[in-house]
């Protein structure tokens, strides 16, 4: 799954599998600020993965 | 009717001057097929294509359209109050539809305009588009439109008739609307007084061009239990090989059905409209997961009983086809409407069978 | 090919005649050149109708799930590897089937002939060596190296002969190797784009797409009572023809195909827009061989890659 949504174009840096037990509170807490600071490093400009409002015709 | 004569370059100057005055839409070439887009400043309509992949339905029925906006948020005034978006109502010519998709815009009018009910959306884009047809001369091996209430010089639903005539192109004006778009555009040569006799010999060559047909006049005669009930003859034959894509509808320029979905973004949220199709079993799912279209044999049948037989009942105007071929041409397991009409045609309850065989 | 032909009939008689099925499945000819029709005969007498040429694409696997009755099905080498797979997935099981077996030298493609000549063509014929195909219109005839104007993933094809089946029709076709063509150029191409540029590429490959959803409903795998698209309760994806929406549609369908794709290519071949949606599936279909040595649809004995787990399966990307 992570190679194919690489392969569509999703930068690597924003993707990110962890195996986190649910004991792990801590592990889940330390892997979630690391992925959102390293995709807050990547730049907000790729807006693209979002969906936007359709065009009014 | 007046005929004017246009010569290639007088078209080209035209559509310069129509440019300022309306938004101009034309069959276009992207990748390898032909389809309907607004035109670019100096894009030419390409006239010398047979036809476009899709339909022109889509240019005053778009797939997905916008009919409400409203905001989610809590501290704004308006929250959640569904307010119609402006939309561009302003002048548009569609330049190069061939007469079986104009034709189909009447199919389809008798829908969306009625004593009871009016679509605004279809409406409004309607009334705001002129359109200036193009006549075939060179139909495919799948158009059926002589036998399907069209032509390939029919102009019932056209308010200018263009015909190539090598020299450039004959235009019959039809309406005022016509009349209005030729005298802005500058075309106003008036043709020869055999310029009539000649559009009706070109017709003539290009009707006996065509070579399929469907037998539609039993329909009406038909009980519609009676081909309802024609499982073994028609059904399950012609629905055994349908996958239950979207395609055929899709790409018809009568099928109308819409879906309506809300869709927000952060505060802020869309109702639209979005094209629809009765060959998906959710078109017909129920809200307490009953659904009366369960399998592809009852689908199938819809679609072609709604063409051949609903219509035809509901509207006394023949069939809800304009024999454009599309779905016929585009159906990945070749259905082909003209077989399935001509065996409803035939169809003897009787013994349970049509005079036309299967594929 | 129409010696293929006469055999199909003359086997699919038998069978009905011996009472061995209930049904026999095979392609009928469209009424449209370059798309034949996927057809039944419960009788004997029904069995003319079934023909055999380049224009047999669409796979026929999909069209056994989950039928109740004995079946005789016509079955190239992808088919019948769809059919391998129907089988482990308990789509269907193998006594039902009697599986008659199609070695196969490729589908023409509709899309690179119709795009090969101006006029419109009203006939296709291939020759009996199936070396050359020729089409025909109003006014023009061309004639064509068959090999050359055949769908890409038949190009690519590894498995030409049915891997599973009860009766062949023909002596086996010889089998293309890694050493004749390169199976993944395409998908290596985009491996080694950039993702800003993989990126653009999926949006234009997809720009086109109408959510018909001819290519989900064509795929045999595509089985699912309800497809995700359809869900309402919760309703994952919107309608509409956002971008977005299209790609989660296409991502997604082609990652649950991961592991089972044959690329037998029905969801290209019944396309309306000419999508070559396996840009997606083919790039699965890699790594599942790189990473588990596997190919769908071989082995009725063997459950996909995707669906087991063993402790040396590949796992660098969790962190």
């Amino acid at each position: 799954m992570k190679n194919l949504l690489e392969h569509m174009g999703i930068d690597p840096g924003r993707l990110h599998f962890s195996w986190i037990s649910s004991a792990e509170s801590t592990k889940f807490v330390d892997v979630a600020k690391k992925v959102t600071e390293e995709a807050a490093s990547l730049g907000s400009k790729e807006k693209k993965y979002m969906k936007t409002k359709p065009k009014v015709a | 009717m007046k005929v004017i004569q246009i010569k290639p370059s007088e078209l080209d100057a035209g559509l310069e001057k129509l440019e300022s005055a309306c938004r101009l839409i034309g069959p276009v070439k992207e990748k390898s097929y032909h389809l309907f887009k607004t035109l670019e400043p100096d894009q030419k309509p390409d006239l010398a294509y047979i036809n476009t992949r899709l339909s022109a339905k889509s240019v005053l029925y778009p797939q997905s359209e916008v009919m409400f906006e409203f905001s989610l948020d809590k501290n704004d005034d308006q929250y959640a109050i569904l307010k119609e978006p402006e939309k561009d109502r302003t002048p548009r010519a569609v330049i190069g539809i061939r007469p079986c998709d104009a034709d189909a815009y009447e199919v389809c009018r008798r829908n969306f305009d009625t004593e009871e009910y009016k679509d605004p959306y279809w409406l409004k884009n309607y009334e705001a588009t002129t359109l200036v047809g193009l006549a075939c001369s060179n139909p495919c091996p799948t158009c059926f439109c002589t036998s399907a209430g069209s032509g390939p010089f029919s102009d019932r639903n056209l308010d200018i008739l263009l015909v190539d005539n090598g020299d450039g192109y004959l235009a019959r004006i039809i309406t005022d609307k016509g009349e209005k778009l030729a005298a802005s555009a500058g075309w106003n040569t008036e043709a020869g007084s055999d310029a009539e006799a000649a559009i009706e010999k070109k017709c003539g060559e290009a009707e006996s061009k065509i070579k399929s047909s469907v037998a539609a006049d039993n329909l009406e005669k038909h009980s519609l239990i009676d081909l309802y009930e024609a499982e073994s003859a028609i059904w399950e034959p012609e629905g055994f090989a349908c996958i239950n894509c979207g395609t055929c509808t899709y790409a018809c320029p009568t099928c109308w059905c819409f879906d309506v979905q809300d869709e927000t973004y952060g505060k802020s949220g869309v109702r639209m409209r979005n094209w629809d199709s009765c060959m998906y079993p959710l078109f017909s799912l129920h809200a307490s997961g009953h659904n009366p279209r369960d399998t592809k044999i009852a689908r199938v049948r819809q679609r072609f009983m709604h063409k051949l037989k609903y219509y035809v009942d509901k509207y006394e105007k023949g069939i809800q086809c304009t024999g454009c071929g599309r779905c016929v041409r585009l159906c990945p397991v070749s259905i082909d409407i003209r077989r399935v009409c001509n065996k409803m045609n035939s169809y003897d309850p009787e013994t349970c069978r049509c005079e036309v065989a299967s594929g | 090919m129409t010696t293929y032909t006469q055999k199909i009939r003359e086997i699919s008689k038998r069978l009905l005649q011996e009472g061995r099925v209930d049904m026999v499945i095979g392609f009928a000819r469209g009424s449209v050149p370059m798309i034949n029709q996927p057809a039944f005969a419960t009788h004997s007498a029904d069995a003319d109708r079934f023909v055999w040429d380049g224009n047999c694409g669409i796979n026929l696997a999909n069209y056994v799930t989950g039928r109740q009755e004995t079946i005789g099905i016509v079955a190239k080498g992808c088919d019948a590897r769809n059919l391998a797979v129907h089988i482990v997935e308990n789509k269907i099981r193998r006594d039902q089937l009697y599986i008659i077996g199609v070695p196969c030298m490729g589908m023409t493609d509709r899309h690179k002939l119709t795009a090969a000549v101006a006029g419109e063509i009203e006939s296709v014929d291939e020759d009996e060596s199936g070396k050359t195909v020729t089409v025909s219109g109003d006014g023009f005839s061309e004639t064509f190296n068959r090999a050359e104007m055949l769908q890409e993933n038949c190009m690519l094809c590894m498995h030409r002969n049915p891997v599973l089946f009860d009766e062949m029709i023909a002596d086996p076709v010889p089998e293309q190797t890694d050493e004749d063509i390169d199976r993944y150029g395409a998908v290596r191409r985009v491996e080694n784009m950039n993702p800003e540029e993989k990126w653009d590429y999926f949006d234009d490959l997809l720009s086109d797409c109408i959510r018909c959803y001819a290519c989900r409903n064509a795929c045999p795998l595509c089985y699912c009572p309800t497809c995700f698209v359809d869900e309402s309760k919760p309703q994952w994806v919107g309608k509409s023809i956002d971008p977005a929406d299209i790609r989660i549609f296409h991502f997604l369908r082609a990652y649950h195909c991961a592991g089972r794709c044959t690329d037998c290519g029905a969801c290209v071949r019944s396309c309306p827009m000419g999508i070559n949606v396996r840009a997606l599936t083919k790039k699965l279909e890699k790594d599942c061989l790189e990473y588990f040595g596997w190919e769908a649809g071989l082995t009725t004995e063997q459950r996909p890659p995707l669906d087991t787990y063993k402790p040396d399966d590949p796992e660098q990307f969790i962190k």
